[in-house]
């Protein structure tokens, strides 16, 4: 395989507090290659936005510290000086974020702003870089673009800022887009319509895509391949069917279990997330995981070991000579093959 | 209770409890009332009985005569000591949470100290050092350890070396030009001062906060009144309305703590209202409404409570302008004469700055330490008792 | 038990009054809540879904009177009200709305809510359990011991333990908090729960705890619940029947299993399409909603949704492809509203070699509203091409009065009545009026 687009390797972001260190990434990788959708799937607290965040180093610095490899293209960014960091996160890799409207300028017209995202990154005349704003305007599907570009960021509705950002995100022609939970604070209808604009604009432009998110109904229609992680760390990745179909984790299978479509989990995943400060020996889960025993409570974070082509999972009981029948028999998961959804009706 | 089970909710009988309603007072009114009743009799004793030059504890003893201040004054004190101080010993953990929190700054936690001992100073010094008196004689004697020429001085209390009369510890401030002792004077002063933080602010606090809650709250027109009046309140000059009352009445230290505290809540107010208004939109007051809950329990029990740091903060921080004021007045010869303010000191002392610096720089000093404290000490709790900042760093 | 419903709802609305100038003058009204209506049995859940600004949260609020509902009734029968009959004047003696100040207070021991930011539900300078407490002193329980107990017994009950009593909100995550707000509400023992998007801000391992958690408590304790929720698939988890908002009606009302497997109104089918399906393998049902909601100020004639309706009704005589249908629709209320501007359309097009030509604007003005180049109807092809002849000659108001002569959808027309499906299954869409306009009686229940 040729270089990935991005690889990240034992990415470490550390914040300090008051009470003392919290170690928010502790030491993950993975790789997103060109024109790949990567989601990076978690609860909240998980460290999920943090690690992406550390990717172009947008994490603050002070409090935070982000140790590691990151390599976009086969440069590294963590060794990067500013001004060189600069260039990539304008033209290279684009950010989404959750709330749009924090991410705009309320002073100036949406075009503007495009126009001049556009401009800070080519050299093109002002006539040329409107009817390039009103081209993406119009790409993300913004209704009468040509009209809607001199319009304010508060006569756009939440679904349409957020197609606004995207258009600000394309007008360098990234080859990343990194998307922290874009679509949680909309409303279904309309995050139906931004997936199926990423998607389009994927096709189109052949971008590597970095999804964050919790909510696996997305992931589902939008990932080639998942990284599932917990508490800092990774429990498991592979591609989407994979993950999906065979959840080999114990905690992949737990928060599959928790969608209604697919578990028959109706109690959550017991316990809580282990406390930042001081997280447990051993594997992060072990604590709530029921299939724990008293290996999975000492030493690090188990070595990850491949469960089938391209799937690697964090958990003991895939370890040569033991046997993980029993986590594979009470899995939960999507059936192979059918169309539907395994429906977990009463 | 231990031997049966705990009652469950859905058994509780409403229609028997919502029948039996009696008013339920928290021990802090109770110990409130217990304590102002007295007060309250003493006080109309005091107008109503004895005539005005018998001092009022004459029948039991110490000749203090208690004047209105001294009555508004203790009042603050209870105020204080049961809706402030028996609340921190009530709730040991939060206290505990703040004092940490307030720890963490160092001229906060010393100027605490400073004003502790104004405050103790101020409050139980005058039991022990009786007032400055005039006594000419022994004018302009130096502190301790210092000296001044002899030919300042009529008669020198201390040792007399070198023509130069040497500062005993009888003064250990020195005396003012009329043998006044100036450490005393600093006491007395003391209590002035705190009579002046504690009187204005408590003025200030209860005006604008029902001010600035009645305005939040009944919106429309009669929040649009009541914040014009604020507009004006805030806009009075208020120190050519204490003048002008100056001139027609004359004017004590009374007179200055109520001017001052009338013109002076208008900040207040207009704060109290903003942070009401906010706190208003969050979901725990929905919830307090849909509970049943009386508007005026909800704001008494929720709104204030949690705009309660904010407004001591800005309390904390009005002090020093007060005290300032007074000590201005003072200077100019403007204040009231009769009372022992550190203000009437330095204004004692300020002819005499060549030979004797003592008389200002003594109550100048303390003055100023005593403003800075405050400043320190409202920046301070502004960061320990903010709401936000505990939720983030919980 | 009688099957009276515990909550009742008849022609709910409110309407926020809009204000302008000096004199404080009403110039209009946000219709938040424009005449809905419901009925909740005991122990029933009923769900409330729809896009956010749809109306859901003022009607929960309206009904439990955080709100004065504009006009309507709220009937609740439940605090042992039951069994009352309307008085002769047409009043009903258990309406919500027309209680007084003793029966209000009552009412709350009857119905509660729980909201949806788990942080900022609890005052943050109180213990949790004083603030559970709390409710129980406000109606007058003044054994401070007594209220502890049956605080502590609860806070076990919704899964804590007793020694969190004496704890701070911040102490708690997000799920947890959730469980003490479910505390507060049940305290009091109602019989109605009124849950505003009460997991919409926790993970999803925790909203299934919270959900299991609150079918867990109705069952136990006989709860009837009104559910608001934009998430289908938390509807679909919890609620017996769902009703749908769109602009501050109900378009539609049904069984939950039968609303989700056979939606008759397209508003629904949309929404539901949108959802995604956890499972790779399938794809998004693909019902795009253009645009977006009207605003309730001034919300569009007819059926409120046929702006945006994927399925708006061709008037008799009309037979073009239903996308076009749309497309031409959307051109025609934009031109009226005067929102399309040729010349900066012109402005906006790159052509490679020479001018922009009109043309090159007529292309982009179908691509830009979805019509195809060409439409199967000539007579409708050749109105369109009309007004878009007299856009550029400039002449937008001409224009406007050509398309909204030409243009019409009965949908805009008339108000649709509701139509009965099937028992408890309704909706209001014109295209199953006509369709029982044909076939008289198909529908009859």
């Amino acid at each position: 395989m040729a270089t990935p687009l991005l690889e990240v390797e034992d990415l470490k972001t550390t914040f300090s507090t008051d009470n003392g260190d919290l170690t928010a990434v502790d030491g993950i990788d993975f790789a997103v290659d060109e024109g790949e959708t990567v989601c990076i799937v978690g609860e909240s607290g998980s460290g999920k936005t943090v690690a992406t965040e550390s990717i172009t180093r947008i994490v603050k610095e002070p409090p935070g510290r982000v140790e590691g490899t990151v390599r976009f293209k086969g440069r590294d960014l963590l060794s990067m000086s500013e001004e060189e960091l600069r260039q990539i996160r304008g033209n290279g890799i684009a950010h989404i974020f959750q709330n749009p409207q924090e991410a705009m300028n309320h002073c100036y017209t949406v075009g503007w702003q495009i126009a001049e995202a556009l401009q800070i990154h080519q050299d093109v005349p002002d006539k040329k870089a409107r009817a390039r704003a009103v081209d993406l305007l119009d790409r993300v599907g913004i209704a009468n673009a040509s009209t809607r570009f001199d319009d304010y960021p508060h006569e756009f509705s939440g679904g349409q800022k957020q197609r606004v950002m995207i258009a600000m995100a394309l007008v360098s022609d990234p080859d990343l887009l990194i998307a922290d939970e874009p679509t949680t604070a909309l409303d279904v209808t309309v995050q139906a319509q931004i997936l199926k604009l990423l998607d389009e604009l994927q096709d189109e432009f052949d971008m590597g895509i970095l999804f964050v998110t919790h909510d696996l109904g997305v992931v589902a229609q939008i990932a080639d391949r998942i990284v599932v992680m917990y508490a800092g760390k990774v429990m498991e990745r592979g591609g989407v069917l994979d993950i999906f179909e065979h959840p080999a984790h114990p905690y992949t299978q737990q928060l599959l279990n928790c969608v209604p479509e697919i578990g028959g989990n109706e109690g959550g995943i017991p316990g809580t997330l282990p406390n930042p400060h001081d997280p447990p020996d051993g594997c992060r889960f072990a604590p709530r995981c029921s299939y724990a025993e008293q290996t999975c409570r000492t030493g690090g974070q188990p070595e990850e070991l491949d469960v089938s082509p391209g799937q690697r999972v964090s958990c003991i009981h895939y370890r040569d000579g033991r046997d993980p029948s029993l986590l594979r028999e009470n899995a939960p998961g999507v059936e192979s093959g059918s169309n539907g959804v395994s429906s977990a009706d009463d | 209770m231990a031997t049966q089970k705990p009652e469950r909710f859905d058994q509780v009988d409403w229609t028997e409890i919502s029948r039996s309603r009696w008013f339920d007072l928290s021990i802090n009114s109770i110990g409130m009332l217990a304590a102002a009743l007295p007060l309250l009799i003493v006080a109309l004793y005091d107008w109503q009985v004895l005539d005005e030059r018998t001092p009022t504890l004459e029948p039991v003893g110490p000749a203090w005569d208690v004047g209105t201040v001294d009555y508004l004054f203790i009042f603050t004190l209870l105020l204080f000591a049961f809706y402030i101080v028996l609340p921190l010993f009530q709730n040991p953990r939060r206290t505990k949470y703040y004092w940490r929190e307030f720890k963490r700054n160092r001229p906060a936690v010393v100027s605490l100290g400073w004003l502790a001992v104004v405050f103790v100073g101020g409050i139980f010094g005058p039991f022990f050092i009786s007032a400055p008196e005039q006594s000419i004689l022994t004018g302009y004697q130096p502190p301790v350890f210092l000296s001044v020429e002899q030919s300042y001085v009529s008669t020198c209390v201390g040792e007399v070396v070198n023509n130069q009369c040497q500062g005993t510890w009888q003064h250990p401030l020195g005396t003012t030009a009329g043998g006044k002792d100036v450490f005393s004077g600093i006491v007395h002063g003391m209590t002035i001062s705190m009579q002046i933080g504690f009187i204005t602010t408590t003025i200030v606090a209860t005006i604008g906060i029902t001010f600035g809650t009645v305005s939040a709250y009944a919106g429309g027109w009669a929040d649009e009144l009541m914040m014009r009046f604020v507009d004006i309140v805030l806009s009075f000059p208020t120190l050519l309305m204490f003048l002008l009352i100056l001139y027609i009445y004359g004017a004590g230290l009374g007179m200055f703590i109520v001017v001052f505290a009338a013109f002076a809540w208008g900040g207040t107010a207009r704060y109290v209202r903003s942070k009401s208004l906010s706190i208003s939109e969050e979901e725990f007051i929905k919830a307090n409404r849909i509970s049943g809950a009386s508007t005026y329990r909800v704001v008494r029990r929720h709104v204030v409570p949690n705009a309660a740091s904010s407004i001591i903060t800005q309390l904390t921080l009005l002090i020093p302008g007060f005290l300032l004021a007074e000590a201005q007045l003072a200077f100019l010869g403007l204040g009231d004469s009769t009372i022992p303010s550190w203000g009437q000191l330095i204004s004692a002392g300020r002819s005499d700055l060549s030979f004797a610096p003592w008389i200002v720089l003594a109550p100048g000093i303390v003055l100023f330490l005593t403003i800075l404290a405050f400043n320190f000490l409202g920046d301070a709790l502004l960061d320990a008792l903010n709401p936000e900042a505990e939720a983030e760093n919980a | 038990m009688t099957d009276e419903p515990i909550l009742s709802v008849r022609d709910l609305k409110k309407h926020y009054p809009i204000r302008k100038g000096i004199f404080n003058r009403q110039v209009g009204a946000a219709k938040a809540v424009d005449g809905i209506g419901f009925d909740i049995a005991p122990g029933e859940t009923l769900g409330l879904v729809g896009e956010s600004g749809c109306g859901k949260s003022t009607a929960a609020s309206s009904v439990i009177r955080l709100e004065e509902p504009t006009a309507g009734e709220v009937v609740f029968n439940g605090n042992g009200r039951g069994g009352a009959s309307r008085d002769s004047d047409g009043t009903h003696p258990n309406d919500v709305t027309e209680f007084s100040d003793a029966e209000l207070k009552r009412f709350r021991r009857g119905a509660q809510m729980i909201f949806q930011d788990p942080a900022s539900s609890f005052d943050p300078r109180m213990t949790v359990g004083s603030a559970v407490a709390e409710m129980l002193e406000v109606h007058g329980m003044s054994d401070r011991h007594r209220r502890r107990a049956i605080v502590e017994d609860l806070l076990e009950r919704v899964g804590l333990s007793a020694e969190d009593y004496d704890r701070y909100p911040h102490e708690f995550s997000g799920g947890q908090k959730q469980r003490i707000a479910l505390a507060r509400a049940l305290v009091l023992n109602p019989d109605l729960i009124i849950a505003d998007e009460p997991v919409s801000a926790l993970d999803v391992s925790i909203q299934a705890e919270i959900l299991s958690l609150i079918d867990d408590l109705q069952t136990d304790f006989d709860l009837s619940l009104l559910f608001i929720s934009h998430d289908m698939s938390v509807i679909r988890r919890i609620c017996d029947r769902v009703a749908v908002m769109y602009l501050g009606e109900i378009v539609e009302v049904g069984p939950t299993d039968e609303v989700f497997a056979d939606p008759q109104h397209p508003y629904t089918e949309a929404l539901l399409s949108s959802i995604p399906t956890p499972n790779p393998r399938s794809t998004v049902g693909g019902i795009e909603l253009a645009g977006t909601v009207p605003s309730p100020t001034n919300p569009p004639s007819g059926c409120r949704f046929h702006t945006r309706c994927h399925r708006v009704i061709q008037p008799d005589g009309v037979d073009v492809d239903q996308s076009d249908w749309r497309g031409i629709l959307n051109f025609r209320d934009r031109v009226a509203a005067g929102q399309v501007d040729v010349e900066s359309i012109r402005e906006n097009i790159v052509v490679d070699d020479g001018p922009t030509s009109d043309d090159h604007v007529r292309a982009q003005l179908r691509t830009e509203f979805d019509i195809d180049e060409r439409i199967g109807d000539p007579e409708i092809e050749g109105t369109l091409q009309d007004a878009i002849d007299r856009l550029l000659a400039g002449d937008d108001e001409a224009a406007a009065e050509l398309l909204s002569d030409r243009f019409t959808t009965p949908c805009a027309e008339t108000v649709p009545e509701r139509t009965v499906h099937s028992p408890d299954h309704e909706s209001s869409c014109l295209r199953h009026e006509s369709e029982q306009a044909t076939a008289p009686g198909a529908a009859d229940d």
